[in-house]
């Protein structure tokens, strides 16, 4: 055939049928289910992708709402606290005023006693003193009466015990 | 005198000739991407993919890339199917004119379609060596050029072959043809003067062999690297003529 490798016939045709017979195999049993699997991986991705986000959404919710309740609880145990200090303050009060009042009235009572105790004390100490400057007088009388001058000095005496009074 | 690599094995059928060894060495280029395709959509999943599901999803998305950047995607996605062949099955024969033929001549005397010929020699053939396989791939592209500009713009399609002036329809006939002369021709050249140098190296006298290595690794991987910018170049042209034809006209 000689040194020319450029020789067309009928190797050409042949080689076209051959061709497009493997692109017709090819594209049937592997590039379309191929290509399908491809296309579907892509599509679960993309639902995957908006899962994951709609998830980090609720997520986002749930916290925002979390940390609202959060707060909620926390003012409402601030009132609770703050009414209870306020409780505690006026209850004190009133126990310290009610502390102080009996005390003024036992103080008072105790006072109004020691009056009385000193009223009577002193009555006492009158009665015994009339009683004594009586018996001395008696005595006296009994023994001096009959001595004269000596008047001046009973009526002083009697003068001084009703001083005494 | 360097004697041409590969003999051309001719198969006689009626009165029509056919490349027996182009023909043979076509379809084992053929049976080795099946292979390697359905190994990797035997077990498909949308899932977690496995190792060769991944490498066709990856040359998908590359040929993806490519049609992306030259039309609108939705015109150039009948394509998809058709370049992805396209360019497994030319790089794989661009590879198989680099693997050693190793049926150690045991298919010598088999007389059948002249097995014995076509499995002779120090390696396989590419059928991409062969000027009938490229031109075949070439037409190819050129009736999708066509069917693809009449389906997309009808009959007005052929508006652009008298533009701006009716003498032009002689240069856009020659600029038609040519199109997949080009293509055919790049990809033969390259392959075929790849081969023809693998040859001379393998044939260099006996003294010569050890020291042969070194250039035989080189050139094999520079052949490699070939193949595969041949077939990037193939498909990436394919698809800009195509591009070409469907995109409506800016002027």
């Amino acid at each position: 055939m000689g040194g020319n490798p450029i020789q067309f016939d009928y190797t050409v045709p042949a080689t076209v049928l051959s061709f497009l017979l493997l692109v017709w195999l090819l594209s049937k049993y592997a590039w379309k289910p191929l290509m399908k699997m491809m296309e579907e991986r892509r599509t679960n991705i993309e639902s995957m992708l908006k899962q994951a986000e709609d998830e980090r959404q609720q997520a986002d919710k749930i916290k925002r709402e979390y940390q609202e309740e959060m707060r909620k609880a926390r003012q409402e145990a601030q009132e609770v606290i703050a009414k209870a200090t306020k409780v505690s303050e006026v209850r004190s009060a009133e126990i310290l005023a009610a502390a102080h009042e009996e005390s003024e009235k036992i103080k008072k009572s105790a006072l109004v006693d020691i009056e009385r105790e000193r009223d009577r004390a002193i009555s006492d100490v009158k009665a015994q003193v009339a009683d004594l400057s009586v018996l001395v007088a008696e005595k006296i009388i009994k023994q001096k009466l009959d001595i004269k001058g000596q008047g001046k000095l009973i009526e002083q005496f009697i003068q001084e015990v009703g001083e005494m009074q | 005198m360097i004697k041409e690599v590969h003999e051309t094995v001719l198969w006689h059928l009626g009165s029509m000739t056919f490349h027996g060894k182009t023909l043979i060495m076509t379809w084992i280029s053929m049976a080795l991407v099946m292979i390697f395709v359905f190994a990797g959509v035997r077990n498909l999943t949308s899932g977690k993919p496995g190792k060769m599901q991944n490498v066709l999803e990856w040359i998908i998305d590359f040929v993806r890339g490519i049609i992306n950047d030259n039309m609108e995607y939705e015109k150039g996605r009948p394509l998809l199917s058709y370049l992805v062949t396209l360019f497994m099955f030319v790089f794989f024969s661009n590879m198989l004119g680099l693997i050693p033929n190793f049926t150690f001549n045991l298919l010598h005397d088999v007389h059948f379609a002249q097995l014995g010929h076509i499995f002779s020699g120090p390696s396989m053939m590419s059928p991409t060596a062969d000027i009938n396989t490229t031109l075949s791939l070439a037409l190819l592209t050129i009736i999708l050029v066509v069917f693809l500009g009449i389906k997309h713009k009808g009959a007005h399609y052929f508006h652009h072959f008298v533009e701006p002036n009716p003498v032009f329809v002689v240069i856009h006939a020659i600029d038609l043809i040519a199109k997949p002369m080009t293509l055919a021709f790049r990809l033969f050249g390259n392959i075929f003067a790849g081969e023809i140098l693998l040859g001379v190296i393998l044939m260099l006298p006996g003294i010569w062999v050890l020291p042969g290595i070194l250039p035989t690794t080189i050139w094999l991987a520079f052949s490699i690297f070939i193949g595969a910018i041949q077939s990037y170049v193939f498909v990436v042209l394919t698809t800009a003529y195509v591009s070409q034809a469907v995109t409506s006209d800016a002027h």
